[in-house]
């Protein structure tokens, strides 16, 4: 099959939209079948899978499939198309200094199919176009950030004339944001990344202020804090979100990617009323919670290792083993953490004490 | 009474020539073939299979004798001197030898002994005092095992072993007249000569990879095999793996953690997409792994027994290597070298011991560890001029 049909066929199941039937032997096939094209055409990909000593015609089902851990990204270029066809790189975020991960397209169509249809479903099911108030930089600033990138798209698409962006490269503007905040006259939607929403916090304890931002407001979270602010728990940063701009709860949705990955997950807030710890997992993607030592499929309902297949990746490879704890029940993907870094239990020099040099 | 107090007390009672023997005999009942210590060990430490533990302490003690005690007091005390009578020692790592070797050079000296354990191996260092006690009340009472850092202020003198920052966090906590002697977490190389047959460096180089999973910092993190002819570091390659498929079963690895595991799948698999990377593994499983490297590669330091196996052209690229782990390198490893190309790779790496391969884990008991001498550290000398 070809690339194009593969494409094709996914952009389909992708203009059904999140509510489209979970089909289960669709998925099947066509993860299958992207995955003999992956092999034959991702050279990386390739030896990972020759390396362990698995090739297409051995693998009958979805869950067998080789997943490629999110470290082999900073390692290789997984991409199933030549260099020249690139069009796009995402990259995790990171130091300048440390290898990061990449994700490379040859097209935006699928990735944006698939942020759109997820994105409009859970932030916006309400409204055709909304005010969005960014707190992240936009995808001028940060090119390669795909979280930038899906803003970007959203705004496009589903926002209106007075949406911007609050993050600039040198820093983000406190005194604006606030002060668009006190003047809003409609509803937004009022997203970025969750440690952006604590300095947003800390500024207004700073300065005293309790926002009451207007009815029909909506807050997306998304990441983690680690090095870039105060730490703090997702129902932590709910909470003081609520105190501080008047969004209920049932009005604050988080949300799950990777830079790796094509599809997002969203807590299914908006279109319930009732807030929740669960994402919904899209129908085009499948999610495997599994034991981190044996690698098999853990009950369900158990904790364990996420790994994704994402048949939106149809230029890099579908299956990505995640370092993220989590379990599945009947009201989707619960996130748990992150599996702790090993420790040398020993006197032998760390990797990274090495590779970080005097 | 406190720790210090009777530490002090003890080290009262201490007579050198009554220690050494002490020791011998303690020693004796490790090295025992039916020794309860050893057995002890076996059974309870947790991080090592009991082969590991069983080959990694009979071998490294078995030159631990009296005699040769005595000749490191006899060397290392040979000017008059002021012996700490109180030394702290905190320990690191998980390698009971290690342990072991921390605890009785201090005593060789005269000092008496605080031991603060590892947190990963807490029992060694109390397998080890209690092997004391039952020999020798008198030396048995010389050694505490604790856990009070006020010792670091306290203690006449601190051995401190860890990483880096801890190691800076307890210097910083010692007085600055006292003596401080640190040991920072480092790792080792392997390196496989022009001059040496790949099928006896591989069975050598198996054993040193095998011995403490790679955890130690004597443990290779890296292999380096002269290529040439070309393909001979790949031929090394599959021998090592072979050796390693055999020892899997007559020295298995022991127990890992959840994130140890997922951390090894990773450096498996980040190992596989790379060009030019080459990977050996078990039919089933992670016992072990080994990776032939692309020439000119560099890649981040093996573990558990997943070892990059790295081509080099000639001695200089074996110099090169040492100088980019540099001031990281304990021991070197080799085979098939010439000795003054050994010391030259050495001293680039800021190592301080080169070793024939398979040997990598047992230094002498008069070693000087991270090239400091064994006893004269913990020293104040005293220069008697003449009038």
């Amino acid at each position: 099959m070809s690339r194009r049909d593969l494409d094709r066929k996914v952009l389909a199941w992708l203009g059904e939209g999140v509510d489209a039937p979970r089909d289960d032997t669709r998925f099947e096939t066509l993860a299958l079948e992207l995955f003999a094209y992956q092999y034959a055409h991702n050279p990386a990909y390739q030896r990972l899978c020759r390396a362990f000593r698995v090739r297409p015609e051995d693998v009958a089902r979805w869950q067998d499939i080789p997943a490629v851990p999110t470290g082999a990204f900073k390692e290789a270029r997984l991409a199933a198309f030549p260099e020249a066809q690139e069009v796009r790189i995402f990259r995790t975020s990171g130091s300048t200094t440390a290898a990061r991960g990449q994700l490379h397209l040859d097209t935006l169509e699928l990735y944006q199919a698939s942020l759109l249809a997820t994105f409009a479903a859970y932030i916006c099911p309400d409204r055709k176009r909304i005010r969005f108030v960014v707190l992240a930089p936009s995808a001028a600033n940060a090119p390669d950030s795909s979280l930038s990138y899906m803003f970007e798209v959203a705004c496009r698409e589903l926002g209106s004339a007075r949406s911007a962006f609050y993050v600039e490269p040198q820093g983000w503007e406190p005194e604006r944001l606030i002060a668009d905040l006190r003047e809003l006259d409609e509803p937004i939607a009022l997203v970025g990344t969750a440690f952006a929403f604590v300095h947003l916090l800390d500024a207004l304890e700073a300065r005293g202020l309790r926002l009451g931002l207007p009815d029909g407001t909506r807050v997306m979270e998304t990441g983690g804090f680690k090095g870039r602010s105060r730490e703090v728990t997702r129902g932590e940063l709910h909470g003081a979100i609520t105190a501080a701009l008047g969004v209920s709860a049932s009005r604050i949705v988080n949300q799950y990617g990777l830079c790796e990955l094509g599809s997002q997950f969203y807590e299914p807030t908006l279109r319930t009323g009732v807030p929740t710890r669960s994402k919904r997992v899209p129908p085009w993607v499948r999610t495997r919670v599994v034991d981190p030592v044996s690698m098999k499929d853990v009950a369900t309902g158990e904790r364990g290792l996420l790994v994704h297949y994402d048949l939106v990746n149809t230029g890099s490879v579908l299956a990505v083993q995640t370092s993220d704890l989590g379990r599945v029940t009947q009201a989707g993907l619960e996130i748990l953490g992150r599996l702790e870094a090993a420790e040398t239990r020993g006197c032998s020099i760390a990797a990274d004490a090495l590779l970080a040099g005097p | 009474m406190s720790a210090l107090e009777g530490l002090r007390e003890a080290h009262h009672k201490l007579e050198p020539a009554a220690v050494i023997d002490a020791l011998d005999r303690v020693l004796a009942t490790w090295r025992a073939p039916t020794s309860v210590w050893r057995t002890k060990l076996q059974h309870e430490h947790g991080i090592y299979s009991s082969q590991v533990l069983e080959l990694g302490t009979a071998e490294a003690l078995r030159d631990w004798t009296g005699e040769a005690l005595r000749r490191m007091r006899a060397r290392e005390l040979r000017e008059p001197c002021r012996v700490p009578p109180v030394t702290a020692v905190w320990l690191a790592g998980s390698i009971p030898s290690a342990a072991f070797h921390a605890i009785l050079l201090p005593l060789v000296a005269g000092s008496a002994v605080y031991v603060k354990p590892s947190s990963q191996d807490p029992l060694s260092a109390r397998l080890f005092a209690e092997s004391l006690r039952a020999q020798d009340p008198t030396l048995g009472a010389a050694v505490v095992v604790g856990n009070d850092p006020t010792l670091l202020e306290s203690a006449d003198a601190v051995v401190a072993h860890g990483a880096d920052e801890t190691i800076a966090a307890i210097r910083a906590r010692v007085p600055p007249q006292r003596v401080f002697v640190g040991h920072g977490h480092k790792l080792s190389l392997a390196a496989v000569g022009p001059a040496v047959e790949i099928d006896t460096a591989a069975q050598a180089v198996a054993i040193d990879i095998a011995l403490y999973d790679g955890r130690g910092c004597l443990s290779p993190a890296y292999v380096g095999v002269v290529d040439r002819p070309a393909g001979r570091a790949a031929a090394f390659g599959r021998a090592l793996a072979d050796e390693l498929e055999q020892l899997a079963s007559k020295l298995p690895r022991g127990p890992l953690l959840t994130s140890e595991e997922a951390a090894l799948h990773e450096m498996r698999a980040r190992a596989a997409v790379r060009e030019g990377v080459r990977l050996e593994l078990p039919e089933h499983g992670s016992e072990w792994t080994v990776i032939l490297e692309p020439a000119g590669s560099r890649p981040a330091p093996g573990w558990l027994r997943c070892l990059p196996l790295v081509p080099l052209f000639d001695a200089c690229e074996l110099e090169d290597w040492c100088r980019r782990l540099a001031p990281h390198l304990s021991s070197l490893g080799h085979m098939g070298w010439g000795r003054q190309e050994l010391l030259s790779a050495v001293q680039l790496g800021g190592g301080s011991r080169a070793c024939t391969l398979g040997r990598m884990h047992f230094p002498p008991i008069d070693w000087n560890h991270d090239g400091i001498s064994p006893i004269r550290s913990l020293l104040r000398l005293i220069d008697a001029e003449s009038p």
